[in-house]
């Protein structure tokens, strides 16, 4: 009589540089080279991912706290949502690169006995233990006030269970000091989308095949040392 | 580590959940469970996608197959996520008989042969009690999570530094052997009843533990007796009260949501003047806080009702025997609004309120899943040091895949947010506040004599 939940699915936000320009700037995901780069790394505390879904008798959420990952950054690039606007950004162009990888035995659920171990066999985690994202697109939303995180529309490519699927969705990206940067986001999957098979007890319950996956990531810049 | 505590009091079970023909299953969801009526939309139902809610498994070693240590193993043999790979006892005979309750298991007189064992994960350490310290000192130390059984240990500096150990090892699980407090039948009392204040103000609480045993085992040769009858030398016993009360006393602990702050005892040798120098017949008085007094009645001479806890309020009374409850009210306490729907049961001139689990008037067959529910109150404990030691096992091994071995910043705030996942069972804070209360009640009557309990004591 558990609740079966199901998927992790990773947002890795890539905070670009951004040109000084104003509303609607396009960053590409370009290849950063290695002198040009600044690292930000994973940050053991203060990360969370949330996966929430539905069933015909009950919603349930899952929840993780280990994200791993980087972003680079050109060294000229300064986020500080502090401010009004991306500073160091040159041509409208920002060179970055970020690559997010969450285990998937790292999300649980607290409520529902039994709801981890059957998430562990829909997400074909024996198999596949680890969901990654790729960042290739991140596009600055005008109208950034001073103080307020940066908006940003991003896409990339996530794959779970082996499966890849090109996916969009909003992020928010906050300076939480001077090292250290919090990238938010959350975005509307399909389960089926993955290859993945929404858990059914028959006559009991069936997992809806929609969730939505959300999270913070914490990440903090390495000192001096490029990648 | 604990069950969430009352969110919903007891006035919003009514008539139509009790008429429902409630199975344990719905009290369940009445607890804040999930709801296990069939999905009532017309057409197909689809077919199940076959996933296995049976927890992880996690290899067990058992040290100590005494009497206890036995029933573990039949407990673990019929659970199939508790593989045991290794068994261990110094007495040829014990371990016998413990193979043949788990034969696959490999057979040790040596519990540090068992503890180099790489594919052992989980450690239960049933000896007597004074040694348990070496053994879960050297199990920690070895990678290995511990159920360590109650009491800690036979002195409050074993059970200290078990405590201790227990803290530092952030990486592994420790649970102590008060298998009550994972027992969701005693959560239900706590939540649904005690912490709403069904009964009123407490005004005094009492226990009884009654056997007819002498507690005395025979043996080949003189040197095995001594080691076998460990309960009945004063310097390594820690008496009636610290062995069998100690799960009572951390029981009423729990119930009241105090410790004691003082003690005194009375203990005597009246049935069994065999030589021993441990009283048979105890009485303990527990002081609490609010001056609720907590009185405790242990012998080995007599079986008239066993075990009886009973916890006595201004609006109701809630009586234990084993794994039956009742709630007696008084007359003139208000109405939780669904008595006449429970069933009752009649005792002499009382009439009590049935808290079993499945309190209703109709009587249902037992189903497959209320009988997953009438387990003993040690399967719940070694189902959740199952489940929790794999949950702190995975969780630190995920954080170094992630992080890097050397990492440990972040560590324990990582492994914080994995405590609610846990399932419910005493630490080794229960565990020693439990052991110190039963220790020094078992001081207190072997002396003879009042003996106030010092916060420091307590310290960890």
């Amino acid at each position: 009589m558990s609740i079966i939940p199901f998927s992790g699915v990773l947002k890795a936000v890539k905070a670009r540089r951004l040109r000084l320009a104003g509303a609607g700037l396009m960053l590409v995901a370009a290849s950063l080279s290695a002198e040009d780069a600044v690292r930000y790394k994973s940050f053991p505390i203060g990360n969370k991912v949330v996966i929430a879904g539905t069933s015909t008798i009950h919603d349930w959420t899952m929840e993780g706290a280990l994200i791993n990952g980087f972003f680079d950054i050109p060294a000229a690039v300064e986020i500080d949502s502090a401010k009004a606007a991306l500073a160091g950004s040159v041509d409208g162009e920002v060179k970055a690169q970020a690559d997010v990888v969450i285990r998937v035995n790292t999300i649980h659920n607290a409520e529902f006995e039994g709801m981890s171990e059957v998430y562990l066999q829909a997400m074909k985690a024996a198999d596949y233990p680890e969901i990654s994202f790729h960042l290739s697109e991140l596009k600055l939303k005008p109208g950034h006030a001073a103080g307020a995180p940066f908006e940003f529309d991003a896409k990339g490519n996530l794959v779970v269970a082996g499966v890849t699927n090109a996916i969009a969705m909003p992020v928010r990206i906050e300076t939480v000091d001077k090292a250290k940067l919090k990238i938010s986001g959350s975005v509307p999957l399909k389960m089926t989308s993955f290859g993945l098979k929404p858990p059914v007890k028959a006559g009991i319950f069936a997992a809806g095949d929609d969730i939505k996956i959300s999270f913070d990531w914490v990440v903090k810049l390495l000192p001096a040392k490029k990648p | 580590m604990n069950l969430p505590e009352a969110e919903k009091p007891l006035d919003d079970l009514n008539r139509r959940d009790f008429l429902r023909g409630a199975s344990f299953g719905s009290l369940m969801v009445m607890m804040g469970g999930i709801p296990l009526h069939a999905q009532e939309k017309p057409g197909a139902a689809p077919a199940d996608t076959g996933f296995d809610a049976t927890g992880l498994p996690l290899n067990c070693a058992v040290i100590g197959c005494g009497v206890w240590g036995r029933e573990i193993l039949h407990t673990l043999a019929v659970m199939p996520n508790a593989p045991v790979v290794a068994i261990c006892d110094t007495y040829a005979g014990f371990l016998r008989r413990a193979s043949e309750i788990t034969p696959k298991a490999a057979q040790f007189k040596d519990y540090r042969q068992v503890l180099e064992l790489k594919e052992v994960q989980g450690v239960i350490v049933a000896t007597p009690s004074h040694q348990h310290r070496e053994i879960v000192e050297a199990a920690l130390k070895a990678g290995k999570h511990v159920y360590c059984e109650a009491p800690l240990a036979a002195s409050i500096e074993d059970a200290r530094a078990i405590a201790q150990a227990a803290k530092a090892a952030v990486k592994l699980n420790f649970q102590a052997g008060l298998q009550a407090r994972s027992d969701p039948w005693r959560h239900y009392i706590v939540s649904k009843f005690l912490r709403v204040g069904a009964v009123g103000k407490n005004l005094s609480a009492r226990s009884q533990w009654h056997a007819r045993d002498s507690w005395r085992r025979t043996a080949q040769n003189p040197e095995r007796e001594k080691e076998l009858n460990w309960r009945l030398r004063r310097d390594v016993s820690p008496g009636i009260i610290g062995e069998a009360g100690v799960h009572q006393l951390d029981v009423m602990n729990w119930f009241l949501n105090e410790r004691p702050t003082a003690v005194t005892g009375f203990g005597n040798i009246l049935a069994w003047s065999d030589g021993r120098d441990v009283p048979d017949t105890v009485q303990a008085v527990l002081e609490y806080p609010d001056q609720v007094n907590y009185l405790y009645d242990g012998t080995l001479g007599s079986s008239f009702e066993a075990e009886c806890d009973t916890l006595f309020g201004t609006y109701a009374t809630v009586m234990m025997r084993g794994t039956k409850g009742w709630l007696f009210k008084e007359s003139d306490s208000p109405l939780l609004g669904w008595e006449i729907y429970a069933s009752k049961e009649q005792f002499h001139t009382e009439t009590g309120i049935v808290l079993s689990m499945n309190a209703t008037k109709s009587v249902k067959p037992k189903s497959a899943e209320d009988a997953a529910y009438s387990e003993s109150p040690l399967h719940f404990a070694l189902a959740a040091f199952l489940k929790n030691s794999n949950i702190v096992g995975t969780g630190a091994k995920n954080f170094s895949d992630t992080y890097g071995a050397d990492t440990s910043d972040g560590l324990p705030e990582y492994m914080a947010t994995l405590a609610k996942d846990r399932a419910a069972a005493a630490g080794f804070e229960e565990g020693f506040e439990a052991t110190v209360c039963a220790l020094k009640a078992n001081e207190a009557i072997v002396q003879g004599g009042k003996i106030v309990l010092k916060k420091e004591w307590f310290e960890i």
